[in-house]
């Protein structure tokens, strides 16, 4: 009898054993990446997605000079050194595309979370399957206002929405205006018509009330994909505003800043969102015409001054990918830290246990590759910590020149004309 | 055996028909089956349902552009069309999925008959840049359209998973009977057109328009008889999409591609003939899901280059579509031979 | 409203016109000969574009130039298109047609995305670049080089058409095929030169455009459907027509973005078109 019982006891343990070295064998952690990485946003979506590539290998390999998050040790020490294994795929700007890869991604491929989308559509569709399969999902670059208010569990988002980012036009001017001497009253809208600018073009005009000292001029929607802007470049010199926000993906950027330079539109200032006008395709079509446009930006190489990972981070980018980082490949490197930084405090691959990890993320700025103050997500997922930033290109470099504290030179202001 | 009239033409004999039908029989079975054969995996599935839902699509095209032959490439407008009554019908009047489908189909046929009552008076080349500018203008449209959520599109609310809200969450397998229900109804519709009346009338049409004008039927009124069902097809395929996906934006429902994939699956599948939509679609989703799985990432585009070439391919050794293969001399030799007639 | 606005816009308007009118003068050579439509002509447009930029970033060579070559060089790939694809579907339906066409315009769009990649490239500065004023109107210099090419260009066609022995070929193989073959006419022939000439006149078209427009490889994909619009509107086969409508199309959209919707600037062009095909079957100056 006695030796049944010993029997069992140590039989017991042995599976016990047997099934927590099974636990830590599992050294390796299923993250599925969802990007376009085909069409007309291929280019950008490889680009990002490469970002995340950059950041699993930070973490994955030991760097003991890299001051980078998880850098220093190989792997995540949370979880016994297990490494990240990235899984992607392509969703072709496709929402079903993207909402079939999510399902396949966690049924046949097993992954713990999601990252994605890059489009803000896709984004929805995808982290609506991760929803109902109760799998985290994070984005670092879909800014569409409304995906974080759906009272999702398990959507996470680090970059600002496209609401907020409107709001920084705002009090960005506001700033300006405490230093010029002739303050800005008018603000035409410029924004090309698909759910991007359109989306932008609504955040901007729901701040006028907060912001009465200001005024709409013109709101000018464009049709993406145009042949030629002179309507629209007119519709906006009728206006006579003091400045102009503007929309525009890369082309149109250079299509409006060719027919702006046509019609000697000169504004006090022309503020972007979005890489476009700051881009080094915009530079290299426009040579010196390319100078003083102010892009907010979420990212600047230049801020490397006050904040040493950034210059660590943009020169790894630039030696493995061969081109200059940006904005938003820098989000998506960011948004994978802190993916990285929850599944290592949950200390588990439970899916569950990473979700309330990344509810709890409290990262402090030192820690951060962003310009941001921290990354904390409030009640709806959305990170409250995060902060832009405004660069103008002068002698054809994008320059930080706000916030005024963080600027590393001063603004130019008002334009000059072109002629 | 064979029934041989002294111009040489073989007449259908019995077996002909019968062993269509028997081809058609066994088909509808294996579709029934297939998806338990794959193991109803979300990826394999997916693709099973697209093509289903392209066939119907194609089905529906056909009828105006085989049949017919009035070659419209502005079908997307229905597809989006269907999707977008679909979801507004269900947002206002907070109906089931079963009445808003029927409903955004009705308002496509509308919107067809309006559109080709004017527009069928158009030959050739100029009736394919009217349905494309038609079908542009409404993607326009549609995008500036706030009450029908501009650029920003709309969601479907999710409901709980059941047959009456047309939605399955757990297990997409319901999508795909449904998909197969809408491609037996969309093929079972033109075999009788086919051997209707309004069939034949359609046929002379596309030979030889004047003829039939002077024969004392009305070209207009039966090319419109094609049109509403076609588009009414297309419309409930859109509607269909919706439940499927819960999510529409112009882009993903009212795009030019979609116009054109809509009408170069039974092109290319063959036109006017029954099987043709069904066949295209077949090649044409899967030629393009695995060109993109297994080529795309790198974006360089090469998936889209095998895309490209395999079409002009088809278009230039099977021009009358991949059915054609069945009139080739081998093959009608080989029909021939077993009492299949022509 | 100030005139000196209005003016501004007419003349902007025409100068888009000029180029619309340039890119369907090809495209209605070759339906005018054939009875083909070429689905791909925007992708012609966009290698033209290409092969300006290439030749401006490489050689260093101004795009006015380079047009000649171009034009040249496109003239040899229009008449390849046809040889290698176009001649095997002549005896098929009007949907093989397109769809080869179709297929063509997919694969050159992916090939030019392989072999150069998807970024943007603009050509900073040429001869052509820049801004005349006279009084109070801009007028920028592409465009004026593209009102020029495009005038000389219809007059070009016209001449070569109506005026010279190979016009006369050309247009017996347009009028009646077989009639043309029993009169000893090449038809085979006739059909490569259209697809040549057609490739030319979008190879000009290309070169000028890329002296103000950004060179991409979907470039073809937004002028494209205006240059279907524009063919179709003035009647297909005409070269007069391709002109005269491409000039309309540039001012409508012009004006009906100024004073309407941006974003829906080209519904009343859309609407423009439909109105005139329903009133005469054969666009503006299509024959019957």
């Amino acid at each position: 009898m006695r030796a049944n019982k010993g029997t069992s006891l140590l039989l017991s343990l042995g599976i016990a054993f047997t099934l927590a070295g099974q636990a830590l064998a599992e050294n390796v952690v299923r993250i599925g990446a969802i990007y376009p990485l085909s069409g007309p946003a291929g280019k950008s979506g490889e680009d990002t997605l490469n970002a995340i590539r950059l950041a699993v290998d930070v973490i994955n390999k030991s760097d003991p000079n890299s001051n980078l998050p998880f850098a220093k040790v190989a792997g995540l020490p949370g979880l016994g050194g297990a490494k990240i294994e990235l899984i992607a795929a392509d969703h072709q700007g496709s929402p079903e595309i993207g909402a079939a890869e999510a399902e396949r991604m966690i049924v046949q491929e097993k992954v713990v979370a999601l990252i994605g989308a890059f489009h803000s559509s896709v984004a929805a569709t995808a982290s609506q399957v991760a929803e109902r399969m109760e799998v985290p999902f994070i984005s670092g670059e879909s800014e569409a206002t409304n995906l974080t208010e759906r009272g999702y569990r398990y959507f996470f988002r680090t970059t600002p929405s496209s609401s907020t980012q409107a709001r920084d036009f705002f009090l960005f001017l506001r700033d300006l205006n405490k230093k010029e001497s002739k303050p800005v009253r008018t603000i035409a809208i410029v924004h090309e018509n698909t759910l991007w600018g359109q989306e932008f073009a609504k955040s901007a005009e729901a701040y006028f009330p907060e912001f009465p000292e200001f005024k709409l001029a013109i709101n000018v929607a464009y049709q993406n994909g145009a042949t030629d802007v002179t309507s629209e470049v007119q519709k906006l010199i009728a206006a006579k505003p003091d400045v102009v926000f503007h929309a525009s993906y890369d082309a149109e950027a250079i299509l409006f800043a060719r027919t702006y330079k046509t019609y000697n539109f000169h504004p006090q200032g022309i503020m972007a969102i979005g890489a476009a006008f700051g881009s080094s395709a915009f530079r290299q079509a426009l040579g010196p015409d390319a100078n003083f446009y102010l892009v907010r930006e979420h990212w600047a190489r230049d801020l490397g001054r006050s904040n040493k990972l950034i210059t660590e981070v943009a020169a790894l980018y630039q030696s493995r990918y061969g081109k200059a980082m940006d904005g938003t490949p820098a989000r998506a490197f960011q948004a994978t830290l802190v993916l990285a930084d929850a599944i290592n405090r949950a200390g588990s691959t439970d899916k569950e246990a990473i979700r309330k990890a990344l509810a709890a993320t409290n990262l402090s700025a030192e820690h951060l590759i962003m310009p941001w103050e921290s990354v904390r997500f409030d009640g709806k997922g959305q990170n409250v910590g995060s902060r832009g930033i405004f660069t103008q290109t002068q002698n054809l470099a994008p320059t930080t020149v706000w916030p005024f504290e963080m600027a590393t030179a001063s603004i130019v202001w008002p334009r000059p004309a072109a002629r | 055996m064979s029934a041989l009239a002294p111009d040489g033409r073989v007449a259908p004999t019995r077996r002909g028909p019968w062993l269509r039908r028997t081809a058609w029989g066994l088909f509808s079975a294996a579709l029934l089956l297939l998806p338990l054969a794959v193991g109803s995996r979300p990826f394999e599935l997916r693709l099973l349902t697209l093509m289903l839902l392209f066939g119907a699509m194609g089905q529906g095209w056909n009828i105006l552009g085989g049949y017919a032959g009035q070659t419209a490439i502005g079908h997307g407008l229905f597809f989006g069309l269907g999707a977008y009554a679909s979801l507004l019908v269900m947002r206002e009047f907070g109906v089931s999925p079963w009445v808003a489908a029927p409903a955004a189909a009705l308002v496509c046929m509308l919107a067809g008959t309006l559109i080709g009552w004017p527009c069928f008076k158009l030959r050739g080349h100029y009736f394919v840049i009217a349905t494309l500018v038609i079908a542009e203008s409404a993607s326009l449209l549609f995008t500036s359209w706030d009450w029908a959520g501009g650029a920003m599109g709309l969601e479907l609310p999710i409901r709980p998973e059941s047959l009456l809200n047309l939605q399955f969450h757990r297990s997409k397998l319901p999508y795909y009977y449904v998909a197969l229900a809408l491609v037996a109804g969309a093929t079972a519709l033109t075999a009788l057109l086919e051997r209707s009346k309004v069939g034949f009338v359609l046929r002379a049409i596309r030979d030889d328009e004047e003829a039939v004008r002077s024969l004392g039927f009305s070209p207009l009124r039966y090319k419109l008889i094609a049109m509403a069902a076609s588009t009414a097809i297309v419309g409930l395929c859109g509607a269909f999409h919706l439940q499927y996906v819960l999510f529409i934006d112009p882009p993903s429902v009212l795009g030019l591609g979609l116009s054109v994939m809509i009408a170069l699956i039974p092109i290319l599948g063959g036109v006017g003939t029954l099987a043709g939509p069904i066949v295209g679609a077949v090649i044409l989703v899967s030629m393009s899901e695995y060109a993109r799985i297994i080529f795309s990432g790198g974006g360089r585009g090469v998936d889209l280059m095998i895309y490209g070439g395999l079409i002009m391919g088809i278009a230039l050794y099977r021009p009358a579509g991949i059915m054609s293969l069945l009139r080739t001399e081998r093959v009608v030799a080989l029909r021939m031979r077993l009492g299949l007639g022509r | 409203m100030q005139a000196e606005l209005l003016i501004q816009l007419l003349l902007s308007g025409l100068g888009m016109g000029f180029i619309f009118a340039l890119i369907a003068i090809g495209l209605t050579l070759i339906y005018g000969v054939m009875n083909v439509v070429n689905f791909a002509h925007g992708e012609f447009l966009m290698l033209s574009m290409y092969a300006s930029y290439w030749a401006y970033a490489l050689l260093g060579a101004d795009p006015l130039v380079s047009l000649p070559f171009v034009a040249g060089a496109m003239f040899l790939f229009g008449v390849g298109v046809y040889y290698a694809l176009i001649r095997r579907t002549m005896k098929s339906s009007m949907h093989a047609q397109i769809f080869v066409t179709f297929g063509l315009m997919v694969f050159l769009q992916a090939a030019a995305q392989f072999f150069w990649g998807a970024d943007y490239h603009a050509i900073q500065d040429s001869r052509l670049s820049g801004v005349l004023l006279v009084g109070g109107i801009a007028l920028p210099v592409p465009q004026i080089a593209s009102g020029v090419g495009a005038l000389l260009a219809t007059a070009g066609l016209y001449l070569l058409v109506f005026r010279t022995a190979v016009g006369r070929s050309l247009r017996a193989a347009a009028q009646d095929r077989e009639a043309a073959q029993t009169v000893g006419i090449d038809v085979d022939r006739m059909n490569a030169l259209a697809w040549g000439i057609g490739a030319a006149c979008v190879g000009t078209a290309g070169s000028l455009l890329s002296t103000f427009y950004y060179v991409f490889p979907r470039v073809g994909s937004v002028f494209v459907l205006v240059a279907y619009v524009t063919v179709a509107m003035g009647g297909f086969g005409s070269i007069g027509g391709a002109l005269v409508s491409g000039l309309l199309i540039g001012v409508l959209q012009v004006f009906s973005g100024f004073f309407l919707s941006s974003s829906l600037k080209f519904v009343p062009v859309f609407l423009l078109y439909l109105a005139i095909v329903l009133v005469r079957s054969r666009g503006l100056l299509g024959s019957q």
